[in-house]
């Protein structure tokens, strides 16, 4: 029974090609492209026309405009408040006031000669005797932003509206080159003679460096490289090398210790301090603590500075964390032997000690305390506490290991 | 196939305008920015040390190229700021490498300035870090019954020092060495300088 | 093709299918994220934060909202006598102390007797002076006993009506913006530690101070201070430190405050016991005389009349050596300058 073609099995196209409709795409399939388009588009609303500069750039651009120095307001708020308070009362019997004091009222030259050069040795300020340790500002700031704070210390504790300019300044920090810090009130009663009497400036007896050590820190020996190499001609450091002048003795001994024993681990220091006796060790700390050295320290890890500063001097009780200060002494100075300065570290290797921490790869803190505090911090706030610390001038020279004194009415 | 030409026009115009988006743009671009001043060229020491490096395959375990903190955390390794373009103007070709089974080493001079760690690493990285696996590289010494006058001797602690004698340093390690501790981009970056935002503009946008 | 096609009412209808069916998703995406359900490795959004302290909590205004004008500058410079109290109102601080050496935070901490829960309190009666205190009253208290005034250059604490007080009340009903009144605050005070049954030990107090609050205050107790001699670590003893009178004086109190609070970032990481021993072993120590020892009564009528029914050493011997004497006066006053003219 063959089948006839009939005329509804006509081909009436010879030509015809098959094809096939156009099929209807699934809904959900459409749903998830139309939601997919209007997150697009709103991602790129939220974030176009930012600005192309990053945190990083901007933290790494160190050199600011020298027009465009903050106010001496600001600049006092920021880093002078600390110890000297934000209204300049100072702290009794151990930071000399700057409301009332005869030293602003010499003139904002005499100001920024201070802020060039900081203070070591005994002043006396309003019939208080201090034991003066005021860190340099020169590595710190320019010689604009000296000038406006020289100039507001000295119009706003001083009374002096006469003002420094800039120029005056670069040819004070031209001629302080070299110079080191003001050896205390005497010092600088004899290059201003309009001060009252000063205390007289004893210069501590120095112990010299052994040969021994000296040849240890820069030459090494045979199963030690020579701590220089690494941590630089002047203990300073550098990246995640840590800086060393400054720190106590106590404290630099209880390290390189830990690192013998491996209660802190690290490669490089546990293959040094096998090689150093108690007496290299006891020589080293103390060579180290001695050395009053510029911060060559800078925030390069493009931290938040601002949160840095809040964590350093307020702290943030909701993650458990106090202030940074409120252990390691105002403004990072540190207090021996337990608690190492802070101030003009270097940023790379704060950051890094706060994630050993946290991580647990570092575990030699007195009762773990930073293994605890570190671990509130998040990576963000280590890095912004990190910044901020590199950012203050480094610790002056003085004794090590005071302890609160009793109050006998000569001192607390 | 009678219609080549508009095929091969648009062909022609597709490879165009990758070419000039991919490697011509970005070059004026790179071009045109400033050499970092504290950017050292290599001294022949120095050149040779980094013919050392090219030839011992380091970059095949170590990149040169440190990331931006928002992608990695290698500002605290110690690796140094975000790297630039202007980082590399002095090396043909770059070493940048994609492997990083060690460290990055862009900043590794800044990181490690000693040249003694770096010779006593070379010679045995066990003799400081017992878990590394970086290869030993004992062909860029020799063994010594006693170090001669100028004789760079390799500081080792007793378990990876020889028998009987020192070991010295031969010019190649010294050579390697010399480039290593000239690997220092730790200058701020140019200002003009072009490179890699990271997520950052994500945050501090709008 | 007719004019009355099918298809375009349908692709009018599937279009409004399709923008609704996306915003729904757009919308449930939302809610999710802003939820919390999705988990921060899909979300990319970092984890916020969890409160250490407990939420429940007051929370007081943040510095950044002091306002401007007189207010705000009463309020800072109550902040700043808060927080230097040796220097802003150093001639009535006859010791090394601040108020925020116990109060700390600011005055801000929960369990750290914060000054949001205390303000709300005054007046009120006080059994320690059996009289209505006004805060005044209550912070006079504090110059008294906390801060030695005794030993300062003035020699008392600041009379009624000085501005010191003006500046540190601000500072408080400051801190207290919006927290109820007359009412028992979360976190008030510095809380309780039940006394545990076998009593306190010296011996174990002893041990507990050497390992966990040493490090800080100084195996001394006299504390520690930076290169420029500013104290960092209170004393907790000695003529430098609060005297007989003071709350802190009291195990009790000491042990509430340690066991909260110490060793700093750290609180509850000492047992009721532990807290309790080191509590002892601390207010074990002489400190200066409490002050309302007049001439001529002994410590034994002291501890009579106000030290009765308390947990302190105050009048009793430890070792054959009567506890509460009192260390000596200083030959100058706390804080008077050296150097006359």
């Amino acid at each position: 029974m063959t089948r006839k073609p009939t005329s509804s099995d006509h081909i009436v196209d010879e030509k015809f090609e098959p094809w096939e409709r156009n099929g209807r795409m699934p809904l959900p399939v459409v749903w998830v492209a139309v939601a997919l388009a209007i997150w697009g588009t709103g991602t790129l609303l939220t974030t176009s026309g930012g600005a192309p500069e990053t945190a990083v750039e901007a933290a790494v651009q160190q050199d600011r405009p020298v027009d465009a120095p903050d106010s001496g307001a600001a600049l006092f708020a920021a880093n002078c408040a600390t110890c000297h308070q934000p209204n300049g009362s100072g702290v009794r019997l151990a930071v000399p006031p700057l409301r009332g004091s005869e030293f602003p009222a010499q003139g904002p030259e005499l100001v920024a000669n201070v802020l060039l050069r900081g203070i070591d040795g005994p002043i006396r300020v309003d019939g208080h005797d201090y034991d003066g340790h005021m860190p340099s500002f020169s590595a710190a700031f320019g010689d604009a932003e000296i000038a406006e704070l020289a100039s507001y210390v000295a119009a706003t504790f001083g009374d002096r509206d006469d003002g420094v300019d800039t120029a005056t300044v670069a040819d004070l920090r031209a001629r302080a080159v070299g110079q080191g810090t003001w050896s205390g009130g005497e010092a600088l009663a004899a290059a201003y003679p309009g001060l009252p009497p000063q205390p007289a400036f004893s210069s501590a007896s120095v112990t010299p460096v052994s040969a021994d050590v000296s040849a240890l820190i820069f030459e090494g020996r045979d199963d030690v490289w020579a701590c220089a190499s690494c941590h630089g001609d002047l203990g300073q450091g550098v990246e995640n090398t840590p800086r060393l002048s400054g720190l106590s003795a106590d404290y630099i001994a209880k390290q390189l210790r830990d690192f013998q024993t491996g209660t802190r681990a690290n490669e490089h220091m546990s293959f040094v301090a096998k090689g150093l006796t108690e007496a290299d060790i006891a020589g080293l700390g103390a060579y180290y603590a001695g050395l009053s050295v510029p911060s060559t320290a800078a925030p390069i890890l493009g931290g938040d500075l601002k949160r840095g500063e809040t964590l350093a001097l307020v702290g943030d009780w909701d993650l458990g964390v106090p202030a940074c200060f409120s252990c390691h002494g105002p403004s990072g100075f540190g207090v021996a032997p337990n608690f190492p300065a802070l101030s003009a570290q270097q940023a790379p290797y704060t950051a890094s000690q706060l994630a050993a921490w946290a991580g647990g790869h570092r575990a030699n803190s007195p009762l773990s305390l930073m293994d605890q505090i570190s671990k509130g911090l998040s990576t963000d706030d280590r890095r912004a506490v990190a910044d901020y610390l590199a950012s203050l001038p480094a610790v002056p020279a003085g004794s090590t290991g005071a302890v609160a004194k009793e109050g006998d009415g000569h001192d607390l | 196939m009678n219609r080549y030409l508009p095929l091969a026009l648009l062909a022609f115009g597709i490879l165009a305008f990758a070419t000039l988006m991919l490697v011509i743009a970005p070059g004026v671009q790179i071009a045109r920015h400033s050499v970092p001043p504290q950017l050292e060229p290599y001294t022949e020491q120095q050149a040779r040390g980094r013919a050392q490096y090219v030839g011992l395959g380091c970059v095949y375990c170590h990149s040169q190229q440190p990331r931006s903190p928002d992608q990695a955390p290698d500002g605290e390794r110690g690796w140094g700021r975000p790297a630039v373009a202007a980082d590399y103007v002095y090396d043909q070709p770059h070493q940048l490498g994609t492997m990083r089974t060690g460290p990055d080493l862009l900043n590794v001079g800044a990181r490690l300035p000693s040249e003694a760690w770096q010779l006593t690493h070379l010679y045995q990285p066990r003799a400081i870090f017992g878990w590394s696996v970086m290869p030993a590289y004992p062909f860029l010494f020799e063994i010594k019954p006693a170090a001669e006058p100028g004789d760079t001797v390799v500081v080792l602690p007793e378990a990876f020092a020889p028998e009987a004698g020192v070991v010295v340093a031969r010019q190649e390690a010294l050579d390697l060495t010399a480039y290593l501790l000239s690997l220092d981009r730790t200058y701020p970056a140019p200002a003009d300088a072009l490179r890699d935002e990271g997520y950052a503009t994500m945050e501090s946008g709008s | 093709m007719t004019s009355e096609n099918p298809e375009t009412g349908r692709t009018v209808k599937r279009t409004i299918y399709a923008l609704a069916g996306g915003l729904v998703l757009v919308a449930a995406g939302a809610l999710a994220l802003e939820s919390g359900l999705v988990p921060g490795w899909i979300s990319g959004r970092a984890k916020v934060a969890q409160s250490a302290t407990d939420p429940t909590y007051f929370q007081p205004p943040t510095e950044a909202e002091i306002p401007d004008g007189p207010n705000g500058d009463a309020i800072r410079r109550g902040r700043e006598i808060f927080m230097n109290t040796a220097t802003n109102a150093g001639e009535f601080v006859g010791n090394g102390l601040a108020c925020a050496n116990c109060h700390l935070d600011a005055g801000k901490e929960p369990l750290s007797a914060p000054m949001w829960a205390a303000w709300g309190q005054y007046p009120k009666y006080r059994g320690k002076n059996k009289m209505i205190n006004t805060m005044e009253d209550r912070v006079m208290g504090c110059f008294t006993y906390s801060m030695n005034a005794q030993h300062s250059v003035a020699g008392h604490p600041p009379p009624h009506g000085h501005d010191i007080y003006r500046d540190l009340e601000i500072y408080f009903s400051w801190l207290a913006t919006g927290a109820p009144n007359r009412t028992k605050m979360a976190g008030a005070g510095f809380g309780t530690v039940a006394k545990p049954e076998g009593g306190y030990s010296l011996e174990r107090g002893k041990a507990v101070f050497a390992e966990n609050c040493a490090v800080c205050h100084g195996a001394d107790g006299q504390g520690q201070t930076d290169i420029n001699g500013r104290i960092v670590f209170p004393p907790l003893w000695g003529p430098n430190s609060f005297n007989w009178g003071a709350g802190m004086g009291r195990i009790n109190t000491a042990a509430a405050f340690i066991k909260h609070n110490m060793p700093l970032s750290q609180p509850g990481k000492l047992t009721d016991q532990q807290a309790w021993d080191v509590a002892a072993y601390i207010d074990s120590h002489e400190r200066p005389k409490d002050p309302r020892q007049k001439s001529g009564m002994s410590v034994e009528e002291v501890r009579a009349t106000f030290h009765k029914n308390e947990d302190s050493w105050y009048g009793k011997e430890i070792d054959g050596v009567l506890v509460g004497v009192g260390t000596p006066e200083p030959e100058r006053p706390v804080g008077a300058p050296e150097n006359e003219g």
